[in-house]
């Protein structure tokens, strides 16, 4: 899966917007949306408000954990442990890069969330690589990630994946002549 | 002793602080080591006035406005006060001076400095100076004899010396401190203070005592101390009216003597422990300010009422001058509360003292807690009060010497404790938050935002609207200095208040204005300030000072003006509405006296509510006022109660919702900005720890809902009541709106009867439930008509014959009247009539006056369906439940019959059922035009024919074969059709007798409405007749309605009696497969059938009949919505089954 559709799926989202313009109802396939009325924050998919947000429609409410207190908390928190710890959202990576291209003028701390988000994504990313270096390296079979989200996973996939099958690969031809290859070690 | 030590706050960085009260008690000023000056008006006052008057401050005093401070440039500056303005350098030194004091008239300056000298300046001429040189180390303290002949100091050489001014001489020198260096080396600061008044004593703070000397003489007359007191005392202050001697020392210990009695009479330790190094007095000796090293302000409060009691208790013959100073002191207090309430207390609005306390330490911006040191000392000058005639005899020279005109009435002045006039609340712009503030929303409502800005950089005013559509953003300097503003979808409207150069000035700015002239400018006349103003539809409002209420157009024409019968609070405007909330009168014991007034302008010119009292809550202000987007008037107080005019119950305020039952803490609040009745609605922002919103981060509006007040919401019953009254509270706005002219949302307005009328059906089935019929009686006189048969329906068949039949009764009442509301339809008038007459004449049986009711409906509306569910609902509930249910047909038909038997005796005749649901149906079907006239006749059955018709039915239902005894039907119903017309055109004589024997149960349901003339005969026919063509017409008429719309009722039946010859019997046969082929499920369906079918043969209609309700069935068991009844009741009886 490419990035870009990770992405995708993260804007359907729901973010808070206050418009700046009347409109009633509209109905969607996806759901109704709205009414909009001027001041009022409303409930939108991601995509519709960053949308309303380029053609300067409306404020974006931040989302309640993209506030630095809250993210410092996490970050504090997911360095403590060792296993993953649950993510505001879990599309939250995708979130902040979105509210934070197309609307920063309406988050406050903008810059230090930015920051924070790639603090908890650096600490989830190197312990993602960590247990795949584990589980490499101690041949398991299976292991049990919880927590992770979708853009996560995507990061590490394609690559993981290849790679096992290379070992695998790799493995499957050694084993027949295990012996032969040590040989070929001690030469 | 009573004497509260107020919480500490942070004032000043840490280091030494110093601290005074101004003159008039209301301020308390603070100087620390960050440089700064600060002005409180209260400890609570979270946003006090600074003045950077250097890099450190190390002294300060305060007296007739000029604030002097010793900084560490080595300067004594002089500050305008409150200002804050430079106003020169009184003297310098060279190094930092460390001490300053006034003397007791505010002429002079004493300042003490590290450079040894102790320097006596005139405040009128800095030139004029006295230098007084003979201390050997920096000072430490100065202080004024009261009398201006003497200057006492204390210097780190160990010496304390008293100077004659004049002479610059030393008089008299104790060495009684301890040597150091430098200032910040001493053990003690030794702030000494010379007895205000009489002068006599100068008290020396010496290690952990005070030592006393005598004027004059020099001689030390007594030592104050203090058994608790181990640590070195640092200040001393005298109370204002001399008896009293306070001092803080380094440990935190403040002790206050009576210095006659020499007994501590008051102990406090300070909170932290830090040493105190400022203390001060209040002017009304009530209260003690003091300050830490640690840059902090605290303040023990309630002192006076205490020490005079002691004073009262431990000396009889106590100095003479206190009587004279404690009138001082109520001569104070006894102004203050009313300055204040005048000039700036009405932006915090009374509060009762205390009450808050908790709450407004986290409250930045109310100002509420302002006042509240002018009702404590209140209330201890009230307890000194009481005491004072005991003290009067002790008036004498001393008393009459300080020369106080009002001392001399204080003593008259008769005991008063009870309810005490709160400080009547200042105006302000609802949607805004206090002026005082630099970043303030100056008006937020539903349009847009205002906001002020009046800092260092920028003096500003900032208009952005929620809708860009309205107008783009603006930003105006505001040079005028606007403290007021409103928004419309017109104009931005503000104004300032006048100066003594400048009048106050109304300006508008009319945005959606055609022409190139967007703004528009008014002077009022001189000494006229606008208070409150507010933008209506094409007019805008402005009250003044004057007690006067300007309008003008919205182009700046000057329209009315008149007078307000007291002065504003806040006003507000909507369309052609203006509500106006004034003082009415002085309120006591925190309430405020408000009245209300509004006015409508447009075509209809009126007052609507004429200076009503507002009805806040106990304690309270107002906090907001306004409209709702829907225009009905609205407003909120302090408490968070929001009010909602209710314009059908005579203009009075209902509750709709407390919003501070949504808060989590008690010190949170919503800032309301709107209030929307549909949907229902209160916006408001949620401010955390405050009364108001800052500007930044920019506040998000949150929705409340509404709730009213109604006990027992917990429960289902209280719930659907309180949706009930809520519903319909807020759709009153749809009267007011469609009376005065504006479009409204007919869609709205049906579905919110549409929701009330389900509440009720509601409410209604859980009082049967709890069989409260009473109460279900009471609920079904708010319901509709529709709503009424639906409820009569209910309470038969759940079996409660008494509520149904009182409730057909309703339903009647309830008919007449709509029907003598409603002019009726010229052809169908006579008609009704006819039939209403039948119906009085007949009813009493439930079931008749239903019948009546719902033919009544009929003729006004669609006749049809009303019959249809009519009867249907009957025929359901004979179907459905058991036979009492199964009777009420037959209580129809004998309601008709002269012998009027009760339900109950007629019934056990289950069988009749079948019959009856198919005659039923098929006269619902028929119902139409022919249905009137049915109605009519119908109802003649007479009692001879009914126990044939019984007999018959119950036959028929036994042997499952009546069929051939029906089969005549076919040809029949035209026959009998026309002989009912020809019946009612011209009484004439039925034709087939036999015929009519043999089809009676059919007939009998149909026959509600008995007009007595016909004879029984005649009425047999007709009824026979009309189960077959009434089905028919029921299809037809609107046909031939639509081909001759001229036709009269007649008219239109003989019309349709032709095209119904015409029919075929092949058609009406097909109409029987059809039947046939859906046969029912259920066994009483079957039987129906059975029944109908036999009929069938003949008799098309029948069938169709039966399809229909089918059909019905499944729609009703759906929904049931009070409009389509019909449908719903045919479905319900089939459900049941």
């Amino acid at each position: 899966m490419d990035p870009s559709e990770v992405e995708f799926l993260a804007e359907k989202e729901v973010v808070k917007i206050i418009p700046n313009f009347s409109l009633d109802k509209i109905y969607l396939i996806g759901g109704d949306l709205g009414p909009f009325n001027p001041g009022l924050p409303v409930d939108v998919p991601v995509w519709l408000a960053l949308n309303l947000k380029q053609r300067q429609k409306c404020r974006i409410v931040p989302p309640e954990w993209m506030d630095v207190e809250k993210l410092e908390e996490i970050r504090e928190l997911e360095r403590k442990e060792d296993t993953f710890t649950p993510v505001p959202s879990p599309y939250y990576m995708e979130l902040t890069k979105l509210l934070l291209n197309h609307a920063s003028d309406n988050i406050p701390k903008a810059d230090e969330i930015r920051t924070l988000v790639k603090d908890i994504w650096d600490t989830r990313i190197a312990k993602l690589r960590l247990s795949a270096d584990s589980f490499i390296s101690q041949q398991e079979a299976h292991a049990k990630l919880d927590n992770l989200t979708l853009m996560e996973i995507n990061t590490t996939r394609s690559f993981l994946l290849d790679t096992l099958n290379c070992m695998y690969k790799l493995r499957s031809n050694l084993q027949p002549g295990s012996s032969g290859g040590k040989s070929q070690d001690h030469q | 002793m009573p004497c509260e030590r107020k919480p500490m706050r942070y004032g000043h960085s840490e280091g030494h602080t110093d601290v005074c009260f101004d003159d008039t008690g209301k301020y308390i000023v603070t100087c620390g080591s960050d440089g700064d000056v600060r002005i409180w008006e209260s400890l609570d006052d979270d946003d006090p006035k600074s003045i950077n008057v250097g890099e450190k401050a190390y002294s300060l005093a305060l007296k007739n406005g000029k604030l002097v401070t010793a900084a560490s440039n080595n300067t004594v500056q002089i500050h305008t006060f409150p200002e804050g303005d430079p106003d020169g350098i009184l003297t310098r030194f060279t190094t930092n001076a460390t001490h300053i004091t006034y003397n007791s008239s505010g002429s002079r300056v004493a300042a003490g400095s590290s450079d040894f000298m102790v320097k006596v300046v005139e405040m009128y001429d800095s030139s004029q100076q006295k230098t007084l040189r003979g201390h050997t180390a920096p000072i430490l303290s100065v202080t004024f004899d009261p009398k201006d002949e003497f200057l006492a100091s204390a210097s780190c050489d160990g010496s304390v010396a008293v100077w004659k001014i004049e002479e610059q001489t030393q008089v008299t020198s104790w060495p009684l401190l301890q040597k150091s260096n430098d200032v910040i080396n001493a053990k003690s600061l030794c702030r000494l203070a010379w007895q205000p008044k009489a002068a006599k004593l100068l008290a020396v703070p010496v290690e952990t005592t005070v030592q006393l000397y005598q004027r004059d003489s020099w001689a030390q007359v007594g030592t104050l101390s203090d058994d608790l007191g181990t640590q070195a005392i640092n200040v001393v202050a005298w109370s204002p009216c001399g008896k009293f001697l306070a001092a803080g020392s380094i440990g935190g210990l403040l002790t206050v003597w009576d210095v006659e009695s020499k007994l501590c009479v008051e102990r406090q330790t300070h909170e932290k422990g830090y040493t105190v190094c400022g203390l001060a007095w209040h002017p009304s000796g009530g209260q003690i300010a003091y300050t830490d090293t640690e840059g902090c302000l605290g303040v023990l409060d309630g002192l006076s009422s205490s020490s005079s009691s002691s004073s009262t208790t431990t000396s009889s013959t106590m100095t003479k001058q206190a009587p004279a100073s404690y009138d001082d002191l109520f001569d104070d207090d006894d102004d203050r509360p009313l300055d204040e309430g005048i000039s700036e207390g009405a932006r915090s609005p009374a509060k009762n003292p205390g009450d808050e306390d908790d709450d407004d330490d986290l409250i930045p911006a109310t100002g509420r807690a302002r006042n509240r040191s002018a009702f404590l000392d209140d209330e201890n000058s009230l307890d000194t009060g009481s005491l004072k005639q005991g003290l009067d005899k002790f008036v004498d020279d001393v008393g009459s010497a300080i020369v106080l005109p009002a001392a001399v009435a204080a003593p008259l002045r008769p005991v008063y404790d009870g309810p005490m006039p709160t400080p009547p609340q200042k105006a302000f712009q609802p949607g805004s938050t206090p002026a005082h503030l630099m970043h303030r929303f100056m008006m937020w409502n539903s349009v847009g935002i205002v906001r002020g800005y009046n800092d260092d950089q920028d003096n500003a005013i900032d208009v952005e609207f929620h809708d860009t559509a309205v107008h783009h953003a603006m930003h105006l300097t505001n040079s005028l200095g606007h403290t007021v503003a409103d928004l419309s979808q017109e104009a931005v409207l503000l104004a300032c208040p006048g100066t003594d150069e400048l009048a106050s000035k109304l300006q508008c700015l009319h945005f959606s204005s055609w022409d190139t002239n967007k703004e528009w400018m008014v002077d009022l006349p001189k000494g006229e300030d606008v208070q409150a103003l507010c933008l209506g539809q094409g007019w805008a409002a402005a009250a003044t000072s004057a007690l006067m209420l300007r309008l003008f157009s919205i182009g700046g024409m000057q329209r009315e003006l008149f007078s307000l019968p007291g002065p504003v609070v806040c006003i507000a405007g909507h369309g052609e509405q203006l509500l106006v909330v004034y003082h009415r009168g002085t309120g006591f014991d925190g309430e405020q006296a408000l009245g209300v007034q509004l006015l409508q302008f447009g075509q209809k010119r009126r007052q609507v509510i004429h200076g009503e009292p507002l009805p806040l809550s106990r304690k309270s202000h107002l906090s907001w006022l306004g409209f709702t987007a829907e225009g009905t008037p609205c407003f909120i107080d302090s408490e968070g109660v929001v009010r909602l005019l209710n314009r059908s119950l005579g203009n009075m305020w209902t509750p709709v919702c407390n919003t501070r039952d949504n808060c989590k803490g008690k010190s949170d609040h919503y800032w309301v900005v709107g209030v929307h009745e549909n949907p229902q609605q209160l916006r408001c922002i949620p401010c955390k720890g405050s009364r108001y919103p800052p500007t930044l981060p920019r506040p998000a509006v949150a929705v409340l809902p509404f709730k009213l007040p109604l006990c027992q919401t917990t429960t289902e019953k209280g719930q659907m009541e309180e949706q009930y009254w809520r519903s319909v509270l807020l759709h009153n706005h749809y009267g007011f709106l469609s009376s005065s002219g504006y479009e409204i949302d007919e869609e709205g307005q049906s579905q919110a009867q549409k929701e009330q009328q389900e509440l009720l059906m509601k409410m209604f089935a859980l009082s049967c439930k709890l069989e409260r019929e009473f109460r279900s009686v009471e609920l079904a006189e708010l319901m509709t008509q529709n709503v009424v048969t639906l409820a009569i329906r209910y309470a038969s068949r759940s079996g409660r014959m008494a509520l149904a039949q009182r409730l057909s009764d309703l339903a009647l009442e309830k008919a007449n009247q709509l029907q003598g509301e409603e002019p009726q339809e010229e052809e169908e008038e006579p008609l009704q009539y006819t039939r209403r007459n039948t119906g009085y004449s007949q009813s009493s049986s439930e079931m008749g006056a239903d019948r009546q009711h719902s033919s009544h409906r009929q003729a006004q509306e669609e006749e049809v369906d009303e019959e249809q569910g009519q009867e249907e609902h009957m025929d359901e509930g004979d179907v459905a439940e058991s036979k009492r249910q199964g009777l009420n047909p037959f209580a129809k038909g004998t309601a008709a019959s002269p012998e009027k038997p009760s339900p109950k005796p007629v019934s056990k005749e289950g069988r009749v059922n079948p019959f009856k649901v198919s005659s039923g149906l098929g006269r619902s079907g028929s119902a139409g035009g022919q249905n009137r006239v049915t109605n009519v006749l119908d109802s003649m059955m007479s009692s001879s024919k009914k126990p044939t018709a019984l007999l018959s039915s119950s036959g028929s239902t036994g042997k499952l074969n009546k069929t051939p005894f029906l089969k005549p039907l076919a040809p029949r119903p035209k026959t009998k059709t026309q002989s009912t017309l020809l019946h009612m055109n011209a009484p004439k004589a039925a034709n087939k007798k036999a015929a009519e024997e043999r089809e009676p149960a059919v007939c009998r349901l149909k026959q509600t409405e008995a007009p007595p003339p016909a004879s029984p005969a005649e009425d047999v026919e007709n009824k026979k007749h009309k189960s077959g063509f009434q089905l028919w017409l029921e299809d037809n008429r609107r046909i031939i309605l639509a081909d001759n719309p001229d036709l009269e009722e007649t008219d239109v039946i003989k019309e349709a009696i032709g095209r119904f010859r015409t029919l075929s019997a092949d058609d009406r046969l097909t109409w029987t497969e059809r039947a046939k082929g859906q046969s029912g499920d259920v066994a009483d369906m079957k039987k129906r059938k059975r029944g109908e079918e036999s009929r069938g043969d003949k008799n098309g209609q029948s069938e169709a009949d039966e399809t229909r309700q089918s059909e019905a069935d499944e729609t009703s068991a759906k929904k049931k919505k009070p409009l389509d009844t019909s449908t719903k009741l045919s479905a319900f009886a089939f459900n049941k089954n």
